[in-house]
């Protein structure tokens, strides 16, 4: 049944609003399996504000929202009409893995148990097996000689990369990245976007929000310029870079890429 | 686990290592009782003598076995017509009425009646400490309850929540106990020592304990609940966010997560709780209960000694000294990742 869909993840007509403050207005996006999708844009477009709504840390005012073409949620002024029921949709969102620009990271438990936590709490799956798995995923964002450290110990960049492994510990399908290398030192975002750029290769569906232009370049197969809560242009990385259609995408990229 | 910090600590163990040292020595240089008796006054002695020799025993002779003070006193049906007092120190016997040695004989017999016999400070202490102890424990159960329930969505949760921290801390705790210990059972029709069986002679003293500890906590847990949700208000958004994430329940995040981060937050006002409610425990002696503060009154009461309430202060100091230290054993334990 994996593959029987057409879309792992849609949305249509999203639209938010924190008060009288529109934030988000009627965003559509369809994401295929293994799409990668970078999200850029000017602060205050509601990049992140669309991508938290995708797995509910915001409730979206209205819209319809799905995953492997399931109605997952479908919100009308403030107001559910239709959702799955609450088992089945707890099981999808655990399909969506987040990542945030301030790590996040539970302080009080060490790198492993970062990572081990929630699949056994949740999942109920056996601790030595998750953290067998657990393990190599800290090898493969190359911190297998942290585990026992706490993350005060790390630095910026190794705890985004923990981040990563702890999200990736839940197997999930769709990776959500908010920003994340935004509250990092300059010299330790490359540690971070191989991570992510070795998780695109490795073929998962990856929606990051980010400023890193390079990055969003030589990843996406597909960039969204969001700007005052709508996507103003889309296209592959080399239409938006090299050949902006609108003038708001010219204006923004003209400022990023000249600082 | 770090070594422990003789120099942070080096007060109290300055203080406690030399009423330590002070008691050996007093103990070891104790006067015999057959010679501390051969040491009293001549005017004593001859009542001694005189009293051997009557069939009305007039005199009695207190001899404290622990120690330092010697008591010999001579009583007429029950009014003391003569008494002294003795110090035993490096082998002489002072009277400890005279002068300088009065007060001296009298701090050091303060200080050994609070190290353990008869009806003394240590007694006192020992419910004190107790009740204090328990209190911060069942206070801090309560209050965690209870802050979850004043920040929990379910609006009447946090409107019960609400009411009942109001109440509790609007209202004083001496009311608080007499109402649990007057009016509750008065209302409903039982008393507070049938609690535990007859035979058992401390059956009201336990009963007045039982009803002074539910006040207590209850009045605590109003404190409580408020430093717990101060301590879980304080925690970072992102852990909750991160956890939901994660897929966790909000009670697998409160548990697992936001609970044992807060924790740490919450001891230093836990502490200061702690030693309120080890002051305020005086006030049990309106149930006819017997702690630090009412044991001093009472000897000042019935010995007309008004120097027994500093050893009454240095055991609160100790009492405090050594669980600021429990305290901060704690915050260190819960504080190693950061």
């Amino acid at each position: 049944m994996s593959d029987s869909y057409e879309y792992i993840l849609k949305t249509e007509h999203v639209s938010k609003r924190f008060g009288s403050l529109e934030v988000l207005k009627d965003i559509n996006l369809a994401v295929k399996k293994g799409e990668v999708i970078c999200i850029i844009g000017p602060s205050g477009a509601g990049k992140s504000t669309f991508l938290r709504s995708l797995n509910q840390l915001e409730k979206i005012t209205s819209g319809k929202i799905f995953i492997r073409d399931e109605l997952f949620l479908h919100r009308e002024n403030d107001h559910t009409v239709d959702k799955l029921p609450k088992e089945k949709q707890q099981e999808l969102l655990l399909e969506m893995g987040m990542v945030f620009q301030r790590f996040n990271l539970f302080p009080h438990m060490t790198v492993l148990q970062n990572v081990c936590e929630a699949p056994v709490v949740v999942k109920k799956e056996k601790k030595e097996q998750v953290e067998v798995r657990a393990r190599e995923l800290l090898e493969k964002v190359g911190l297998s000689e942290k585990a026992d450290e706490y993350p005060s110990r790390l630095s910026g960049g190794q705890q985004q990369r923990v981040a990563i492994a702890r999200a990736l510990a839940m197997n999930p399908e769709i990776m959500l990245f908010d920003e994340p290398t935004s509250a990092l030192d300059p010299e330790l975002v490359g540690d971070v976007l191989n991570v992510m750029k070795e998780l695109a290769e490795s073929g998962m569906t990856m929606i990051c929000v980010t400023h890193e232009m390079g990055f969003a370049r030589e990843v996406a197969d597909r960039v969204l310029f969001m700007a005052d809560g709508i996507i103003a242009e889309e296209g592959t990385p080399e239409e938006i870079f090299t050949n902006p259609k609108v003038e708001r995408t010219r204006n923004f990229l003209n400022a990023i890429l000249e600082a | 686990m770090k070594k422990f910090d003789f120099k942070k600590y080096s007060k109290q163990i300055i203080t406690a290592a030399v009423i330590i040292v002070i008691c050996i020595i007093f103990a070891v240089l104790k006067p015999a009782k057959d010679e501390l008796l051969s040491r009293t006054s001549p005017a004593m002695q001859e009542m001694i003598a005189a009293d051997e020799n009557s069939t009305r025993k007039r005199v009695t002779v207190t001899y404290n076995d622990l120690l330092v003070i010697n008591y010999v006193s001579l009583s007429s049906s029950g009014a003391n017509v003569m008494s002294e007092k003795y110090v035993g120190l490096l082998g002489s016997v002072y009277s400890a009425d005279e002068g300088g040695m009065k007060v001296v004989g009298q701090m050091v017999n303060y200080t050994y009646r609070m190290l353990g016999c008869g009806e003394n400070l240590m007694h006192g202490a020992k419910l004190t400490i107790l009740l204090t102890t328990l209190t911060v424990i069942f206070g801090v159960m309560l209050g965690t309850l209870l802050a979850l329930g004043k920040i929990s969505k379910n609006k009447i949760l946090a409107k019960i929540s609400s009411a009942y921290i109001f109440f509790f801390r609007g209202t004083p705790l001496l009311i608080q106990l007499f109402v649990v210990y007057f009016t509750v059972p008065g209302i409903c029709g039982f008393a507070w020592r049938d609690l535990f069986p007859a035979s058992d002679a401390e059956a009201v003293y336990k009963g007045a304990f039982t009803a002074a500890l539910i006040a207590f906590a209850l009045n605590s847990g109003a404190y409580c609940a408020e430093i717990v949700r101060s301590a879980i208000q304080s925690i970072d958004k992102g852990q909750f966010e991160a956890s939901k994430a994660l897929g966790m329940t909000y009670g697998q995040t409160m548990t697992r997560i936001i609970i044992p981060q807060s924790v740490r937050r919450m001891i230093p006002n836990v502490s200061n709780e702690f030693i309120m409610i080890l002051k305020d425990a005086s006030m049990v002696f309106a149930i006819s209960l017997m702690d630090i503060t009412t044991i001093s009154k009472n000897i000042m009461t019935s010995e007309g000694s008004y120097l027994v309430f500093i050893p009454a202060l240095v055991i609160y100091l100790l009492i405090t000294a050594f669980f600021g230290y429990i305290f901060d054993k704690i915050e260190k334990k819960f504080s190693v990742y950061e």
